[in-house]
């Protein structure tokens, strides 16, 4: 459904991305691991076109090119069709938890009021903010913000949704709400790609597991393979490091 | 020492003459300069060949002279500039005009940094929010980064207002018959120049009170959704040592978050 194919990016003269290539399949629960600085983020900003890559193909949702030469509408047909959850949630300031979700509906996807209302009630009551509609994005806790960000998400109806660390700038007893409702959408089918240092929602939710070091995919397999077997020597030091922490 | 207070009635009410005039030369200068000064702006922040580097060189001209050069200047120099186009009616003008283009002029340099600087307060994530939801950069930007921008703006066009209010009393140097030099005028039949400055005080005292209220109201509509529990109210005091209430940033900043953040990566 999505394939990346020798993804290239670099910030001046360091490069982040060292040709990546990425596969991700109708239902699959991706999560993406790796030491900061490897270029998780980057990837997921560079597929999604926030970020302009260097090299490299993209062939998604009838997109098939070059990354860096993407058209304007190639851009946009793919931004049509992908959900994105950012780490700070990103919620529009200036617009009620309601008005958050039905933005996109409305102004993008030109899906009469009445009706963006009903789907973005019903992505609200997906996870638990139906009571908060009127709430402004201030008025909200972190946990409570990054569930509006998720509905937001849903409620386009994207073909894949992203999900960048959505719960690393949540206070610890925040974490577990939107891990829940991550894995509720796992459950019912939804096609994720997730960065996250939660190594019970990658090694438990993911059908796989892909670790990245330094701009390259060291190892990915099942969560299985990753957690239990893993043949690379970087990535054993990695989850050692991680797992001895906790 | 006493005071006239006879003479300071009289003085009220003449001068009074004056207000429109004075409100006449803030209200051109405001409405000119608020479109001009968002444009010059957007042109900054943009950086739009040629005319970027052009509008800086504006801002820092107008804002690295004294307000009465600007006037002195234009008020020697536009007339007979004009003259040689139009002829000797150019001296007929009426002053007020030229007064119109020395507050405009430098109302649009004050409001162009005061936009930019708070189109620069909007996070860059509220941007690719948008862009993610699949909306295009330009609606984006008028419907969520504008609407953001222009509360940040406010206070700070207040500010610009209020020191346009009290420097277009500057006007009586063009020789507008603005409120201070209808007072001055008074004050040199009989020299009672005191009574009449403390009138004239009283005058700009009361223009800017208003003003105050005004944006008040409107910082507070256009806030709304920045509003948590404790409901902000205007400070009716004029003279107080309270702090004027500040707008509490949207996203506030949290030292937990940040060290959560750490731990993490």
């Amino acid at each position: 459904m999505l394939t990346i194919k020798n993804l290239t990016k670099s910030y001046g003269p360091q490069q982040i991305l060292k040709g990546i290539d990425f596969q991700v399949n109708q239902g699959d629960v991706i999560t993406l691991i790796g030491p900061s600085g490897s270029g998780k983020t980057t990837l997921l900003r560079t597929i999604t076109t926030l970020e302009k890559g260097d090299g490299g193909t993209i062939d998604f949702a009838g997109v098939q090119g070059e990354l860096a030469h993407l058209s304007k509408n190639d851009i946009r047909t793919i931004r049509q069709n992908v959900g994105f959850v950012f780490q700070n949630y990103n919620l529009f300031n200036n617009k009620t938890t309601l008005q958050n979700v039905t933005e996109g509906l409305v102004v993008a996807h030109k899906i009469p009021k009445a009706q963006a209302k009903t789907i973005a009630l019903a992505a609200l009551k997906k996870v638990g903010m139906a009571d908060y509609v009127a709430h402004y994005p201030s008025q909200l806790s972190g946990g409570q913000a990054q569930r509006v960000g998720i509905a937001r998400a849903i409620a386009l109806k994207p073909q894949v949704i992203f999900f960048d660390e959505p719960t690393s700038a949540l206070d610890p007893e925040l974490v577990g709400e939107v891990l829940k409702v991550m894995r509720q959408l796992a459950e019912e089918g939804a096609t994720m790609v997730v960065i996250t240092h939660q190594m019970n929602f990658a090694r438990n939710v993911a059908n796989k597991v892909v670790f990245m070091a330094d701009g390259q995919v060291v190892e990915a397999g099942s969560p299985a393979d990753i957690f239990d077997h893993p043949q690379v020597p970087r990535t054993q030091q990695f989850l050692a490091e991680i797992l001895s922490n906790v | 020492m006493s005071l006239d207070t006879n003479f300071m009635a009289q003085v009220f009410k003449t001068a009074i003459a004056g207000v429109p005039v004075t409100l006449q030369i803030v209200l051109v200068a405001l409405i000119v300069s608020l479109p001009i000064g968002f444009i010059f702006a957007l042109v900054r922040i943009y950086r739009v060949k040629i005319l970027s580097p052009l509008v800086r060189l504006y801002v820092s001209f107008v804002r690295g002279t004294p307000l009465i050069a600007q006037i002195l200047i234009i008020y020697s120099a536009f007339p007979s500039f004009l003259a040689t186009i139009i002829g000797k009616s150019a001296f007929s003008i009426d002053p007020i005009n030229y007064a119109y283009i020395v507050f405009t002029l430098n109302s649009i340099a004050t409001l162009t940094e005061v936009f930019r600087s708070a189109l620069q307060t909007v996070d860059k994530g509220q941007l690719e929010a948008g862009l993610m939801v699949g909306m295009a950069p330009r609606q984006t930007f008028v419907r969520v980064i504008l609407p953001q921008a222009l509360v940040s703006a406010l206070p700070n066009i207040t500010n610009a207002t209020l020191y346009l209010i009290k420097n277009s009393s500057l006007a009586f140097i063009m020789s507008v018959k603005d409120i201070t030099a209808i007072a001055k005028t008074q004050a040199a039949f009989s020299y009672n120049f005191l009574e009449a400055y403390l009138v004239v005080w009283v005058y700009y005292l009361i223009i800017a009170y208003a003003a105050e209220l005004l944006f008040w109201f409107l910082e507070r509509y256009f806030s709304r959704f920045q509003r948590t529990t404790t409901a902000k109210s205007f400070n009716w005091h004029l003279f107080s040592f309270k702090q004027p209430t500040t707008t509490v940033a949207a996203v506030q900043y949290d030292p937990k978050k940040e060290l959560v953040n750490h731990a993490h990566n």
